[in-house]
């Protein structure tokens, strides 16, 4: 109730509200262009951040996030595209639909589901995201370092396929982290004489570079062509019987999702095709599954909606993000330097209150402007790719050297585009990268800082509680996902591929 | 046989070295603590190699092991990717070219020549459409970076006119 009232009064800020439907409305023009996942969507509109103010540069990342969700289910019902992985689900039965000639029935169901599962997990982030607050100001350098370690802990999870690898990818972002200035002595490191160098790097520059840059150089060498939308369908939202029989596909995805949610690595694609098969099992039609099915579209639409808002609980709490668009939403909190985890509630309740009054305009928003924004999303989507990518380079190139202007910095950015397009390559994961450049600031400090004060004594790690308590989740963390790998390994079962952080 | 991991391995190790060489080379300043500013980057630079080694020995173990079929999968997955790193190093030469531009050509101008340039490197076709889609997306971003955002972009020559 408390959370509640202190929303309310952000309800009637106009920067909120602005921030709110300018992010919703890019997400899903971002969303709705294949190739252009809502991570890649995010980091674009990063650099504008800079000039804002916190809590409507939160917001408009956030809802950009939610925006996007929604478009991607756009392509993936008219032209069998999904727009975001997450929409993959979506493609089964949204694309069927559209050959009976129901295709604005289809957008009406993903729209109106994805509206269900945002609201049912906005409730849960504002539900579960302030009870850690409480705990904040016993919070010390040991708990500190643990907690750096707990989100390190979290790779494990998030490598795909080799864990060598994601190991590997976190370390190259631990090493871009020890660069400049040492958190303890103020001393030089890495720098090579640069003058630029010595405030660190930057971790936008990096993310910028790694998704968006990467993603753009990665077109650039295939040159695919995607194909056209032909038809002008109009959003149709389902009657009340339809609605009925929606509701059970509804609340599994919503289930599911916020679950996934809160689950690190897990993401909104795996919670789709899982909402998915769960509502199949459950349906009282599973025959018409892959046939155009209308709650083909509900479950995983709900879910990957309710993924988008319970996935910024880690993010609030722990200040731990479990996929690329969260990895890029603490970027935008670390840009206003705000350290996401137990002390921020403490120190930028405002933020954290103008998110939730945000987000909720942002889904009343994703309704109005999905109905609006239709027609753009297909003469975006119908636009020859090589135009729109020539665009999002210059609009990559102006953003990043609108932050410090620096062409340093965009030079930074290219390279770390470089880095992320041999990654794509080598099936390296990305999020384990960012993972270790925003993290490697706190461990490190926490680390030295907590020798320093015990006089060396390591036992100090032990000592604390919520150190101990947190070191023994990063344990059970990393020997629960090793023991789940050994398993895959005896069962000879395949892994994904990628993690949900590769971006494929 | 070269496989994505050998070589994912092998660029692992190296980068590991080298953060190595540059880590053993910081020197300890009377300020610090027992760990010191070459503690942690020592751990990251042994852990980076020790791992891209640890990658390189699975790859080659994998190839040993794996039948015939599977080798010649392998073998298909570097077939088109030279091609495909000389297209994004071409973006990315244009990515550079503009830095190298843009400070003297400015902002404006450098976007103009940008985009058309991009655009047709990545399969537009040349005429009027791409130098109209390169003039008016560049006054698009100029009008909502320099204007709107009040970012001070390059003028470059045409300072005189205040652009």
């Amino acid at each position: 109730m408390e959370t509640l009232l202190a929303t309310l009064p952000f309800l009637l800020d106009p920067s909120i509200l602005i921030a709110a439907f300018v992010g919703v409305t890019w997400g899903i023009l971002g969303g709705a262009l294949p190739g252009i996942s809502p991570s890649i969507t995010m980091a674009l509109l990063l650099p504008f951040t800079y000039t804002m103010d916190p809590a409507a540069a939160i917001v408009i990342l956030a809802s950009t996030y939610v925006g996007a969700e929604y478009g991607g289910s756009v392509p993936a019902i008219l032209i069998r595209t999904p727009g975001t992985n997450a929409a993959a689900a979506t493609v089964l039965d949204g694309y069927e639909m559209n050959l009976q000639g129901k295709a604005g029935l289809a957008l009406g169901i993903s729209l109106y589901s994805g509206f269900i599962g945002s609201m049912v997990g906005l409730v849960l982030l504002m539900l579960l995201s302030a009870p850690l607050s409480s705990v904040a100001l016993a919070f010390t350098p040991p708990a500190y370092f643990a907690l750096g370690i707990l989100g390190l802990s979290v790779i494990a999870t998030l490598s795909g396929d080799s864990l060598v690898k994601g190991l590997i990818a976190a370390l190259l972002g631990l090493i871009i982290a020890t660069i400049g200035t040492d958190p303890v002595t103020g001393s030089n490191r890495f720098t090579f004489g640069s003058a630029d160098l010595l405030g660190g790097i930057e971790p936008v520059m990096i993310m910028v570079g790694l998704f968006a840059m990467s993603e753009l150089l990665a077109q650039a060498s295939k040159r695919g062509e995607v194909d056209k939308i032909r038809s002008r369908p109009r959003i149709e939202f389902p009657d009340w019987p339809l609605a009925k029989r929606l509701i059970p596909s509804q609340l599994i995805g919503s289930a599911i999702g916020s679950f996934e949610g809160v689950m690190p690595g897990a993401g909104g694609t795996i919670a789709s095709f899982m909402s998915y098969n769960e509502a199949r099992r459950w349906s009282k039609h599973p025959e018409e599954f892959g046939k155009g099915s209308p709650e083909g579209i509900a479950a995983p639409e709900t879910a990957n909606n309710a993924v988008a808002e319970t996935a910024i609980i880690p993010v609030l709490s722990f200040g731990i993000p479990g996929s690329n668009s969260t990895a890029i939403l603490l970027g935008g909190f670390l840009i206003h330097g705000l350290q996401p985890g137990p002390m921020l509630f403490e120190q930028a309740g405002d933020v954290i209150y103008g998110l939730y009054a945000g987000l909720f305009v942002a889904i009343i928003g994703m309704m109005i402007m999905g109905i609006a924004m239709l027609p753009l999303c297909v003469w975006m989507v119908n636009r020859p790719l090589p135009y729109l990518n020539a665009v999002i380079l210059a609009l990559i190139l102006s953003g990043i050297y609108s932050i410090h202007g620096s062409l340093f910095d965009v030079g930074l950015m290219l390279a770390a585009g470089v880095l992320g397009f041999f990654m794509r390559m080598l099936r390296f994961p990305f999020l384990p990268t960012v993972l270790g450049l925003v993290l490697g600031f706190l461990v490190e400090s926490n680390f030295r800082r907590s020798l320093v004060l015990s006089g060396d004594d390591y036992m100090i790690f032990v000592d604390d509680r919520i150190s101990l308590a947190l070191l023994v989740l990063s344990a059970l963390f990393i020997f629960g996902s090793l023991a789940r790998r050994v398993i895959a390994a005896l069962r000879k079962e395949n892994r994904l591929a990628f993690s949900e952080g590769s971006e494929g | 046989m070269i496989t994505r991991d050998m070589v994912g391995g092998a660029a692992a190790s190296l980068i590991g070295a080298l953060y190595l060489f540059y880590a053993s080379q910081l020197r300890p300043s009377s300020l610090a603590d027992s760990v010191g500013p070459q503690g942690l980057p020592l751990v990251y630079g042994w852990l980076t190699l020790a791992l891209g080694l640890v990658l390189l020995a699975q790859a080659f173990i994998a190839v040993l092991r794996a039948s015939p079929a599977e080798r010649a999968k392998q073998a298909d997955a570097w077939s088109g990717q030279g091609r495909r790193i000389l297209w994004a190093a071409g973006l990315l030469a244009f990515a550079v070219g503009y830095l190298l531009i843009v400070e003297t050509l400015g902002y404006l101008l450098s976007l103009a020549v940008l985009i058309p340039a991009v655009a047709i490197y990545l399969g537009a076709r040349f005429g009027w459409r791409p130098l109209a889609v390169g003039v008016g997306g560049a006054v698009v971003l100029w009008l909502m970076f320099d204007k709107l955002l009040g970012v001070g972009m390059p003028e470059g020559v045409l300072r005189g006119l205040g652009l």
